[in-house]
């Protein structure tokens, strides 16, 4: 008798080839066959028919390395069909990492993630200094499958101290960071993460900023000894720059035989030229054959503000954004006057016109019936307009309350599509896990079926599975995933080619402390297999599996 | 002589969700490069060329932007990844 057999599904297998109908056995963890009829019986059986069975998706740029420790299902992104992650982005990983240089990290940590205080203190017990100390504290313990990166940030804490964040390296500091990356990498890492680009709390560059080429450039040796990725944050919001720093990942690419991968690369109307003009040159580049992989998201990016901060959203109206300037006494005063408002308003929809602010949603609100609105639902309900909304809104809930503009960048379907079907294109960025009070990282692969296949039909089924499963694989070289095949470990997801997406963003509460976060379910996927174990289902949601393992590259 | 100049500015959404302003130069020799501000540079690049709008920027020189990006005491204009 089999574990699994999962019966009469759409085989899309990973590698692109054609779906094709049949079953999949699973047993010890592994498939043991692909195709055709089975016979016999399972312990478990699935029907899938009518449904696709397809390799467990792999999200190569995540931050869950609290959340690991706490949510050993990493929610939601287990429900959307995600089975492996990789994280220790961005320069920043919990390990290797003295006891005394915890606060310093945790606080790089919350500048990204938002995560609570209660996150880091109190939700799981800090029971390593070493890498392969902290692999042990996730091995046996996880739903999913992880595949961590050393962050070039704790590497340099280790080895210089204080001085991590003020200085170069010298010549015995590097030789030390080479082998204490050494150690991580016989200990698990997949690779070694880095950034020209984040701050720390203080918004002072994180301790990897302050390294020179020769630095990476010998971390990068290390790399090289054992084939693996380094994964760099590139200035993004200069293209110029952006190009300098693929231009600096090719070098050391071919110089040391090594992957590289960089996020993120999006698409905005602001910088019509940023994704075609990087994209041109990563492609010179392979041609030379080096592996500099640009990492783009599905997602659109929406903005969100509150008039607690001004927001360049209001740019271009310039009575409020000269009022939401104001100090907050002064700003609030005048927005509670009749006449300013009526100023305000008038501006915002001049000759009656409401489309501007109509289509708003809110995001956050101490008033959970109001969260999700457009401010045209909330006008017509007040009898007033999105404007004076907004206005009223605002001061009701002492400017606490978050409106949300969707779709205001790398939203074009028609240039995103295409980019996302590139073969040089490595999809993901989904910083899942990250920027959690700010907007939901999760649902990006349910939003490449929903609006890149079966809405835009950029990609095929077969292509957009292989993209996020075995090209994710091969590019990260992660033995074992990212294929249905007998003999391969059996991370596995059914789904509903037809209905897969991600749902709306909605406010939880979720976090450790009661701490606010932004979630998407799913919906379409209706179950979830790691390692042959199911680990969630449409039918039963989570499980009490933990058959996640630390992947070894 | 002449200088570069600023020819246009558009709000975009930043990578963290907060909007920020792409400010386009044009050079002496008619290439047009990119800088993206966040609010509070944003806001003193406004202050310093005496303008209320975007559109108030155009044609100021790039020298505006460089003191703002130069201004020790700014906010970085950066995000994080």
């Amino acid at each position: 008798m089999r574990d699994i057999i999962i019966r009469n599904g759409t085989i899309v297998d990973g590698t692109g080839m054609l779906a094709f109908r049949g079953d999949v056995g699973i047993d010890g963890g592994r498939l043991v066959r692909v195709g055709g009829k089975l016979a016999g019986e399972a312990r478990r059986e699935i029907d899938a028919t009518g449904r696709v069975v397809a390799p467990g998706f792999i999200d190569p740029h995540t931050h869950f390395d609290a959340q690991l420790l706490f949510d050993a299902q990493a929610k939601p992104a287990l429900e959307h069909g995600v089975t492996t992650v990789v994280h220790g982005n961005c320069s920043l990983s919990l390990a290797p990492l003295r006891a005394g240089d915890r606060g310093k990290l945790v606080r790089m940590f919350q500048q990204i993630e938002e995560m609570p205080d209660a996150a880091f203190d109190g939700a799981f017990e800090w029971t390593w200094e070493g890498f392969g100390e902290y692999v042990d504290a996730l091995r046996g313990r996880v739903a999913l499958n992880v595949a961590p990166l050393a962050g070039h940030s704790p590497l340099r804490l280790w080895a210089m101290g204080e001085d991590a964040a003020m200085r170069a390296a010298t010549a015995d500091e590097i030789a030390t960071m080479q082998n204490l990356l050494r150690e991580c990498l016989e200990a698990g890492a997949v690779g070694l993460s880095t950034s020209f680009v984040d701050m720390d709390e203080n918004l002072a560059p994180v301790p990897c900023r302050h390294a020179h080429h020769a630095e990476l450039d010998a971390l990068s040796a290390v790399l090289g000894e054992y084939g693996r990725m380094l994964q760099v944050v590139p200035e993004f919001y200069n293209t110029d720059v952006t190009i300098a720093r693929v231009d600096q990942l090719a070098l050391l690419s071919l110089a040391h035989g090594i992957p590289t991968t960089f996020s993120p690369l999006f698409d905005s109307a602001a910088v019509p030229d940023n994704v075609p003009r990087v994209l041109d040159r990563v492609a010179e580049h392979f041609a030379r054959g080096a592996r500099v992989w640009p990492q783009v998201q599905t997602r659109p990016i929406d903005i969100s503000f509150s008039f607690e901060v001004a927001s360049l959203y209001f740019i271009q109206l310039p009575m409020w954004y000269l009022i939401l300037r104001m100090p907050r006494d002064q700003r609030v005063g005048l927005l509670a006057n009749e006449g300013t408002r009526k100023g305000l308003v008038d501006a915002a929809e001049p000759g009656g016109d409401t489309s501007r602010f109509a289509g708003l949603r809110v995001r956050d609100s101490r008033d959970p019936k109001r969260v999700g609105k457009t401010l045209g639902e909330i006008a017509e309900e007040r009898g007033t307009t999105p404007a004076a909304a907004m206005i009223d809104l605002s001061l009701e809930e002492d400017l606490g309350i978050h409106f949300l503009a969707e779709r205001m960048g790398h939203e074009d379907p028609s240039r995103i599509g295409p980019v996302l079907a590139n073969d040089l294109v490595h999809i993901g960025a989904s910083d899942g896990g990250a920027h959690i009070q700010s907007f939901a990282t999760y649902g990006d692969t349910g939003y490449l079926f929903s609006e890149f296949v079966r809405k835009g039909r950029y990609l095929s089924l077969e292509q957009a599975v292989r993209k996020i499963t075995r090209d994710t694989a091969q590019i990260w070289g992660l033995p074992d995933r990212g294929e249905l095949r007998p003999g391969m470990a059996a991370d596995v997801v059914v789904f509903d080619a037809d209905a897969i997406a991600r749902g709306d963003e909605v406010p939880a509460h979720d976090m450790p402390g009661e701490g606010m976060r932004y979630v998407r379910g799913s919906s379409g996927v209706e179950c979830v297999i790691v390692n042959g174990e199911v680990c969630w289902s449409g039918k039963d949601g989570y499980t009490d599996a933990r058959p996640g393992i630390v992947i070894h590259a | 002589m002449s200088e570069p100049v600023i020819v246009d500015a558009l709000v975009a959404p930043g990578h963290d969700g907060e909007a920020v302003l792409v400010v386009r130069v044009e050079h002496e020799n008619g290439v047009v490069d990119s800088v993206t501000l966040d609010g509070r540079a944003a806001a003193r690049l406004l202050a310093e060329c005496r303008a209320e709008t975007t559109e108030a920027l155009r044609g100021h020189p790039w020298r505006r932007l460089l003191s703002v990006l130069e201004d020790p005491t700014r906010e970085p204009s950066r995000e994080n990844g």
